[in-house]
Parts: structure tokens; sequence; C-alpha cells
């Protein structure tokens, strides 16, 4: 005979619901965290930090609230940490097998000359500014959206912006 | 006109009718109108639409996928968002005994009666000793919530299954069912109980015994690796 259906409690419906949210926004994710390292190598190991530690605090994510929005976030500030802690750190070797998907990685992206040259005026920037761009010029998210990412005044978005404008179109030119 | 504001019309970012008026201006200014290309190129160059195109690599797939959740978040799904912890419950008489309610005759092979205890036997034991809350749910068989250590040093764990929620602990190697609700099946043969908090009984046993936090992921795995032993 067959069981009764359980209860249908919603949780893992729910968090399944998020897992795959977060497939999603996996393409944006990884086009935000290159476009911050400027490799594809590095901008996938912060998505992958970024994915860890989102869904080790998904409590403090208010369900109903937009995930792109925490999940930008969280990035840049893994981002930022990351950037304190490399300046510490001493080049650790990696095993073959990860320097094979490292390297894969990035002949994808080196591949491309328009990407590699937009990729290096981004880098050039300083990071701040790089992140605004990231926000607003790559993956179009509005100044309001882009200022309560970063956490900072709308004003000093648009100056940020302004002037990663003028280098980038100076790197660029040349 | 200022770059600001000729980047914001780049942008999108000014009122509809400031876009307009602007629109309009350009055509009568050609400095201005090259200037307003360029940026519109620049920003069409920073799609990087190659990496949206692409596939995800399997291991960013497999984090968002599997990745460990919060315990935290597993508690305040099963306990509802307002459930607060408290370290400091007064032990309560009626949870030493076991707190019993609901308890229908018709409780199936998954459930018997021994020396005055509420054993789990057949799926539901099997499930308590296998099952990780913290590798999701299979859809099938009984549903684990969250585990913890009790103020008495046994493992317990919350549990769902065909209409009934409760409460197991690990004693001398038996599950013993210490609260159990019982829901009446609606016409059709389904059950139904509000949102996806479990029932208050439930709720109120876990606090009332709960010894620190519930475990996370890596907590429950190693409790299960030592056989649910307790402290």
């Amino acid at each position: 005979m067959a069981r009764p259906p359980l209860l249908p409690t919603d949780m893992d419906a729910s968090l399944d619901q998020v897992r795959h949210q977060m497939v999603q926004l996996l393409p944006r994710l990884r086009r935000f965290a290159i476009a911050l390292t400027g490799s594809a190598a590095d901008g996938d190991d912060l998505v992958q930090d970024t994915l860890e530690r989102a869904l080790k605090n998904l409590h403090a994510w208010e369900p109903g609230t937009r995930l792109d929005s925490w999940m930008f976030r969280i990035a840049k500030n893994r981002f930022i940490d990351n950037r304190r802690a490399a300046s510490r750190r001493k080049t650790v070797a990696l095993d073959a097998a990860e320097q094979d998907a490292a390297l894969d990685g990035e002949r994808v992206l080196q591949s491309q000359l328009a990407f590699r040259d937009t990729a290096k005026a981004l880098q050039a920037l300083p990071a701040e500014q790089r992140q605004a761009v990231a926000l607003v010029l790559v993956d179009g998210l509005s100044y309001r959206e882009a200022a309560d990412i970063l956490e900072i005044p709308i004003g000093t978005l648009t100056s940020r912006i302004s002037r990663a404008r003028e280098a980038l179109m100076a790197a660029l030119e040349d | 006109m200022d770059r600001e504001t000729l980047n914001a019309f780049v942008d999108g970012e000014l009122p509809p009718q400031e876009m307009a008026r602007i629109a309009v201006l350009l055509e009568a200014q050609p400095d201005m109108k090259a200037y307003v290309v360029k940026q519109e190129k620049l920003r069409a160059g920073l799609k990087f639409e190659e990496i949206m195109r692409t596939p995800p690599p399997s291991r960013l797939v497999e984090a968002a996928l599997s990745a460990p959740v919060s315990w935290r978040w597993r508690a305040q799904n099963i306990l509802g968002r307002n459930f607060i912890l408290r370290s400091l419950v007064p032990a309560g008489a009626a949870l030493a005994v076991g707190l019993m309610i609901g308890v229908t005759g018709k409780s199936g092979e998954d459930l018997a009666l021994s020396h005055g205890r509420m054993l789990a036997r057949g799926d539901l034991a099997q499930a308590l000793n296998t099952k990780l809350a913290s590798s999701g749910y299979s859809g099938q068989g009984p549903r684990l919530g969250i585990s913890f250590r009790d103020r008495a040093g046994s493992d317990c764990r919350t549990f769902t299954a065909a209409g009934q929620a409760g409460l197991a602990c690990h004693r001398g190697g038996d599950w013993v069912v210490t609260t159990l609700v019982t829901q009446t099946p609606e016409s059709g043969g389904t059950y139904r109980m509000a949102g996806s908090e479990m029932p208050d009984a439930v709720r109120r046993a876990v606090e009332a015994s709960i010894r620190g936090a519930p475990y996370d992921a890596i907590a429950e795995a190693q409790a299960r690796a030592n056989g649910w032993a307790g402290k």
C-alpha cells in the first residue's frame, strides 16, 4: 500500500529554489568577478568563495529581497578581503591539475583580443572604480542598485563611474 | 553640458523628460554626440558576452547546488523565523518522562511500544540512523529536520513522516520518540500542516531540551559517524 504523502514542509523546496537561483546567477556573478579580478581563474575562485559564503550565511538573506544584489555584495566584500589577505600571503604552489584548469580558463579569455584589452584597461583602474564599472557598465545595474551593493552614496558612485569612464576611454583609444 | 550628465544619459539614468531633451540636443551638437557614441561603444564593449554565453564551470554549479547551508537557516525554517535559541531553559519534569501528544493507536510499523517507551522502528529508525538533514531531502521516506545534543547528553533529531512530526532521542541503542504529533488526514488522504514549521509541541520540546545550538552539517555528520552515541 502506498504511503500517505509526507508533510509538505517547504524548507527543502525553498532551499532547492534558492540553489537553482544561484545557478541562474552564475554567468552574471562570473562576469562580475572576472571584471573585478582580471582573470578567469581568479574570478571563478571568487565566485566559488561567494557561493560557499552565501550558503553558509543564508539565514542573513531576507527571502523576498533580491538574491542577486545580496550575492554581488558578498562577492564585492570577498574581493576586498581577499586582496587584503593576498598582500600578506605567500604564493601557494598549485598542483598540476589545478594549473591546467586555470590555464584553460585563461586561454579561453586570452584568445579574445578585445577582451584582453578591456580587461587590461579595467585592471589599471583603482579597485573602487573597477567595482563601480563592473556593476553599472558590465552588469548593467542602475546607479541606485550599484550604490546599494557597494554601500556608498549615489553621488560617490556617479563620480567614480565618470572618472573610470575617462580613464577607460583614454586607455582604449591608444 | 557636463560629462557626468552625458554619462548618466548613456547609462539611462536621467528622468524620461531629460533623456528626451538631451537626445534632441545631441543632434545639433556633433561634439557631444561623438562623445556619447564613444561612451555607448565603451559600454557595449564591456558586456563580456563570451562569459555570459559560456556554461559556468561544473565546480561552480556543484558549489551552488551542494555547498552546506547554515544551520541557522535550517533552524529558522523549521522552527520559525522568530525562534530564539535559549541555552538556559528550566528542565521540565514533563520532558524527563517524555512528552506524548496526540499519539494514535494506528502508528504502523515505524513505531513500537517497548517498556513504556515509544521506539522508532523500520524506515523511521533507518532514516534517523543514516540520513543527514544537511544533505537535503531525497523526496522519499521520513524527512529529518534538525539534530542536536540534549541536556541529558543524548543526540536528538526532529523528523516528519507520513503525517507525523516528532522528536526522537538516541538512548540505549534505540531512538526513543519523546514527542509525536499526529495529523489527521484531510479528505483525499493528504496531510496538511501550517506553513513549513514544526508543530508547536515539537518546537517547545526542542527548546526545552536542547543544549547549545543545533548541529551544523559537520557536527551532524560527526554525530552519525559516532553512531549517535551522544556525549
